[in-house]
């Protein structure tokens, strides 16, 4: 900028740099003590912040539909949970989650029913299908998600025929573990809508 | 069936206090006011002090807060809670991620009343009065730099205070490195549901959305633009653990568990076959207000009863 002093035009770089989370120690209490005493880093502070804020939401370049299979993400959900996405892919699928319910139903039903297969008491397999399993590990993608799809249609079947209330298998929560529930959704105070794609 | 993962927040983490990072926001300052301490930098020793009845809670912590996240440290273990994400980083971290696609609720519940400029801690602040009709719901001192809540007071409708949360050793734009990566944190992702098995508005509070949550329940968010709750409706078979120290709460529509921490209350009740819990920082009387406007805590039917006899 026009008519900064070096040290000044040091302080903005390293604003920049806190807020990507780069600082040493001595940079941080560096721009610490600037934005204690210089109202004028404050307010370039949030002028940065803001900026990068409204970088974040502009809109993004989304994939043709035709190159989505079916119009829809398919087994891009199951990478999705997984967080196997390549970083170009994840603007394109939170995207198109915002504006397909269809899509959304899908991974939900998808998470429900890792979440259930995870809850599943764990079986030891013989000893000699070991190499075998080793090998099947690594062999992620459509047979996970055909594996998945399947589960989550049994989980939605048993949920379309069980009504909320009358569970077969009384189950037990915690208080704690609602209460965490309750804080994460709480915390999206604000957060525009399009911002507000929270997956991992 | 969703299965509960508990990820046990530490409790102090729970202390959203007086919903400054609510979902919902009222229209212009009262906003813009808790828009500022969300998005605060600071770190600080956290005291909250919260009075239920008589029965008096207190939480002390370390807190690191910074761009709508915030870090709290007991010990060894560290929670973090923001943009729609709360986890626990221990010895085996984990978490649940909400993806939410609600727009904020545009109510005006609440407005700004006076503001006066004081010095608090030497620093430059604002007294914030947060009035809800003609009462004054809280008080709110912020740091003018930085935007972050000092001293929080909320009220009851006959103006006692009934939560105060306070920062001390207060930094401002001070954070220090987090506990660890989030990377390889076990998320459970939690996706809105569809249903109309929950009100849409309570007492004042509008439901912004319904999601899965354990145990084959529901959970509703609501907001009134500046406390918030979640509605759990379980199967009355389900067993929620963690109420038993629970106080009784009675009320003109009933009786109810009564478990009070000292950012949150939780409340416990049964409804036929549907067993509700409230989760929240709602003060005592709005409270009175919602379980007044929900199922009131019924036995079971005769035929519910005989159902899980023979049937579990």
């Amino acid at each position: 900028m026009a008519g900064m002093t070096p040290d000044r035009e040091r302080i903005s770089m390293l604003l920049s740099c806190y807020l990507d989370g780069e600082l040493t120690p001595d940079e941080l209490s560096e721009v610490v003590v600037a934005l204690e005493s210089d109202l004028d880093v404050i307010a370039e502070f949030r002028s940065l912040k803001e900026t990068r804020s409204t970088l974040r939401m502009l809109p993004v370049l989304n994939m043709p539909l035709e190159l989505i299979p079916g119009g829809h993400l398919g087994e891009q959900l199951s990478a999705y949970l997984d967080g196997e996405l390549i970083t170009a892919e994840m603007p394109v699928v939170s995207t198109h989650l915002d504006s397909c319910p269809e899509c959304r139903r899908e991974l939900a039903d998808l998470d429900r029913s890792r979440t259930a297969v995870r809850a599943l008491p764990g079986v030891e397999p013989p000893i000699f299908l070991a190499p075998k399993i080793e090998e099947k590990k690594t062999r992620r993608g459509l047979r996970t998600a055909v594996a998945l799809a399947a589960g989550a249609a049994a989980v939605t079947l048993a949920f379309a025929v069980t009504p909320l209330g009358d569970s077969d298998h009384p189950s037990a929560v915690s208080i704690t573990d609602l209460e965490s529930r309750h804080i994460a959704r709480a915390s999206t105070a604000f957060v525009p809508t399009a911002l507000s794609v929270n997956a991992p | 069936m969703i299965v509960a993962r508990s990820i046990g927040i530490v409790g102090g983490t729970a202390l959203l206090t007086i919903g400054l990072f609510a979902t919902t926001a009222t229209a212009g300052e009262v906003t813009e006011l808790l828009d500022r301490a969300q998005q605060s930098t600071y770190t600080a020793n956290r005291l909250v002090v919260s009075m239920w009845d008589g029965d008096t809670k207190v939480s002390s912590e370390f807190v690191e807060h910074s761009s709508g996240m915030e870090m709290v440290r007991v010990d060894s273990t560290w929670s973090i809670v923001g943009n729609g994400r709360a986890v626990v980083v221990s010895d085996e971290p984990q978490g649940v991620a909400f993806m939410t696609h609600s727009a904020p609720i545009e109510t005006d519940r609440y407005t700004v009343g006076s503001v006066t400029d004081v010095t608090h801690m030497r620093r430059d602040c604002e007294a914030v009065e947060v009035m809800e009709g003609d009462i004054v719901r809280a008080n709110i001192l912020v740091d003018k730099r930085s935007g972050a809540p000092l001293i929080t007071e909320t009220m009851t409708d006959t103006g006692k205070v009934f939560r105060r949360s306070s920062l001390q050793n207060f930094k401002a734009y001070r954070t220090y490195a987090g506990p660890m990566s989030q990377d390889g944190i076990e998320y459970e992702v939690v996706m809105p549901l569809e249903s109309d098995l929950l009100p849409t508005s309570v007492a004042g509070y509008q439901l912004v959305d319904i999601f899965p949550a354990p145990g084959g329940a529901e959970q509703g968010f609501y907001g009134d633009g500046l406390f918030t709750f979640s509605l759990f409706a379980l199967s009355r078979a389900t067993d929620v653990s963690g109420f038993e120290d629970a106080t009784t709460l009675v009320t003109n529509t009933g009786t109810y568990e009564l478990a009070s921490t000292p950012s949150d209350v939780r409340i416990h009740w049964t409804a036929g076959g549907t067993s509700y819990v409230i989760v929240g920082d709602l003060p005592p009387d709005h409270a009175t207000d919602v379980l007044a406007e929900l199922p009131a805590p019924s036995a079971p039917s005769v035929f519910t009863r005989l159902w899980e006899k023979l049937f579990g």
